[in-house]
């Protein structure tokens, strides 16, 4: 069928498809704001894409945690627990000591929590060669259960000045007599640097490769020459990392520490990831279609009650998209091997 | 020539690879690793709760409370073991018995306004809907693995999704009541001085182990456990014995489901919600191996047991909920660690994996 295509349109098509269906995402992306917009036009307002953006920001950064970790052909659902265990350690002792390190000294440490959480998670995995679902669901529990037993249980209901200051900026402030105002928040400038970071990291740096190449086969990974485990490690670390700046960011926003927040979402992240093209066998994901798919959720868990969906029918919303998204990829795999199977048979 | 020399040899290698994995698991049989171990940890454990706080511990209300709570936990721990088996995993199977609970109440309550002594007599064939319900859950699943080719965590992770937020959407995030009350007094009720939903769970272990030693289709779930391409080559069809596990799952779901109204006459769409975890630490503790291949249906429940001693002996000695989490995700990696050496010696589990490949080679 597609033989009487053009050739030439077909490469532009598929060009503009992406190498992970990037093309098709933003497309049903934009269907969907489209419907959205047709069947309440009040969503389709410059207010709107600021919350949604304001909405996805400590979302997008779990989502690159996890968009690395499933390029190297792992899966780590302890990252909710180890970014509310960061931020809310943090702003305990700020609290506790009476000082205020100012936004960055308080990512600086609670980065190093995370780093050590994730070290812990990572020497589990790549030591001892364990399954890393069930380690990360195993540390997801341990690291919430310690931050409620041992760290503290109370919400906080006044983190540091410094925080509450950066809540309170925003980059673009548009305020209409009629409507409801536009605002842009600050943090949208790091998370876009982080997600320009973790998309060069990915494609240009050794470690970036290394990860691809440990998804696509540790084994001939480890033959071509590269350090397995230590990657492996410092994928865990760096998806720690990650995961306390969205803590900390996190606390920013909501201008308030919970510890039992954040734990339970996870799937929602997880889904954006798979929905943006990555592989859940590894070796396969990139910064653009992640970042799509974490819009893509968030409209759908922000504005489908726009379109006149109740908010009763979300989670079962990602859970067919997730389960669409992935058994696309799945069918579509396996025609590929069945036409390399009979490709290779005939070219023997 | 070479080709068809390859061809040979691949084909030996695979009848090895069955052998072994047949000699595997007879010696596995014999010599019951997981058995014995658990019965050693349970001792301990229980031991070591009597002595700190004998009066409590030893209470019969403690006693009945663990065979009250174990029933629920262990039979959806027999399905995620099932699911570990075949090397997969199911997260839908709470959600599974949420929905199948939920069905029971919704249904059996709007009967009961219209017409009380027809909701009574209709009683066993709305619980019988919840196991449908169940089989249903399992079935989708099923076809999602093995027809679609989605990995069962994916699959089972979209599908919980899915079962949760329809079990939201029709319960409306509440909490339900107005279960069958003959239900409820069934599991109140004692038999041969035990709960009988402590008798509940031993017959349905009881079927399981029967199921997975005595019947070809469960003889077929172990190998393709064991060693998916020598159970290809062995001409195991591995989507009928897929299909066939996460259905079994899904039913040991729905029937979980009518144990949580027997037990608690609510249901609701976040029942539950920790056992995920918990049946995972579970199956590990008891001996099934993540990686598919091994898993002992003795090991599974008397780690259901030894996990509600601990959970009681927490509470007896004033431990909180948190900390009985900690315990549960430090068992679980703990325990994976120390079956690590093992399940090196023994490496045919592994072989679907990229690592120990490099070591049959070696020894070829």
């Amino acid at each position: 069928m597609t033989n009487s295509f053009n050739p030439k349109l077909l490469e532009t098509l598929r060009k503009l498809r992406g190498s992970n269906n990037e093309g098709t995402l933003a497309l049903v992306l934009l269907a969907l704001v489209a419907t959205i917009s047709i069947v309440n036009p009040v969503f389709f307002s410059l207010t709107t894409m600021f919350s949604i953006m304001r909405g996805s920001l400590v979302p997008l950064i779990f989502a690159l945690g996890v968009l690395i970790v499933i390029i190297s052909g792992g899966i780590d659902v302890s990252f909710a627990a180890i970014a509310i265990f960061s931020a809310y350690t943090t702003v305990k002792i700020a609290q506790d000591g009476n000082f205020d390190p100012g936004l960055i000294g308080i990512t600086i440490i609670a980065a190093f929590f995370g780093a050590m959480l994730g070290f812990l998670n990572g020497a589990a995995i790549a030591w001892f060669r364990l399954p890393t679902l069930i380690v990360t669901l195993g540390t997801q529990t341990l690291f919430r259960g310690i931050l409620l037993a041992y760290v503290g249980s109370k919400y906080i209901a006044n983190p540091p000045i410094s925080l509450d200051e950066v809540a309170k900026t925003n980059i673009v402030s548009i305020v209409n007599e009629q409507e409801r105002g536009a605002f842009l928040h600050v943090l949208v400038v790091p998370v876009a640097i982080l997600a320009i970071l973790v998309a060069w990291l990915l494609k240009k740096t050794m470690f970036g490769i290394a990860i691809y190449a440990i998804g696509g086969d540790s084994e001939s990974a480890r033959r071509v020459g590269f350090p397995v485990i230590r990657v492996q490690v410092l994928v865990y670390m760096l998806v720690g990392v990650l995961a306390a700046i969205a803590g900390v960011f996190h606390v920013t926003l909501g201008r308030n520490a919970n510890p039992q927040d954040l734990v339970g979402n996870e799937l929602d992240v997880i889904a954006a990831v798979v929905l943006g093209g990555a592989s859940v066998f590894g070796g396969r994901g990139s910064v653009l279609g992640t970042v799509l798919g974490v819009l893509l959720i968030q409209v759908i868990n922000n504005s489908l009650i726009l379109a006149g969906v109740p908010t009763a029918w979300q989670r079962a919303a990602v859970g067919v998209l997730l389960i669409v998204g992935v058994g696309i990829q799945a069918l579509s795999e396996k025609k590929k091997s069945k036409r390399s199977s009979v490709a290779a048979s005939l070219g023997e | 020539m070479t080709k068809k020399y390859k061809k040979t040899e691949f084909l030996v290698n695979a009848n090895d690879r069955v052998d072994n994995a047949v000699r595997e698991l007879i010696g596995r049989a014999r010599s019951n690793r997981g058995t014995s171990r658990m019965i050693l940890i349970l001792l301990v454990a229980f031991v070591f709760f009597t002595l700190l706080k004998p009066a409590i511990f030893l209470s019969p209300l403690n006693i009945e409370n663990i065979m009250v709570a174990s029933p629920e936990i262990g039979i959806i721990a027999l399905a995620m073991m099932l699911a570990m088996l075949t090397g997969g995993i199911d997260l839908s199977i709470v959600a599974i018995a949420n929905l199948s609970a939920i069905t029971i109440t919704t249904l059996y309550s709007s009967l009961m306004v219209s017409n009380p002594d027809r909701a009574v007599q209709m009683m066993p064939f709305i619980v019988l809907l919840g196991l449908v319900v169940g089989i249903i859950g399992g079935l989708f699943n099923g076809f999602l693995i093995s027809y679609v080719g989605i990995t069962p965590i994916l699959a089972t992770l979209g599908s919980m999704q899915i079962f949760n937020g329809l079990a939201i959407v029709w319960t409306g995030g509440k909490t339900l009541y107005g279960a069958p009350e003959d239900l409820t007094k069934l599991g109140k009720a004692d038999l041969l001085g035990m709960p009988t939903l402590f008798i509940a769970l031993i017959v349905i272990s009881g079927l399981v182990a029967l199921f997975l030693n005595k019947t070809s289709l469960g003889r077929k779930t172990q190998l393709l456990g064991v060693n998916p391409v020598a159970a290809r080559y062995s001409g195991i069809s591995s989507r009928q014995v897929l299909i066939s596990t996460y259905l079994l799952t899904g039913l040991l779901g729905g029937f979980a489901g009518i144990l949580f109204l027997a037990r608690n006459p609510t249901s609701s769409a976040d029942y539950g919600s920790s056992y995920v975890l918990l049946v995972i630490v579970i199956a590990v503790l008891g001996g099934t191996n993540p990686n598919g291949g091994f898993a002992t249906v003795s090991g599974v429940i008397l780690s259901t047991l030894t996990l509600q001693v601990v959970s009681s002996g927490f509470t007896a000695i004033r431990l909180s909920a948190y900390e009985y989490a900690i315990a549960q995700g430090a068992i679980l990696i703990i325990v994976m660690i120390l079956d690590q050496p093992r399940a090196k010696k023994f490496n045919l589990a592994f072989l679907k994996f990229g690592w120990p490949k490099e070591k049959v080679k070696n020894s070829l």
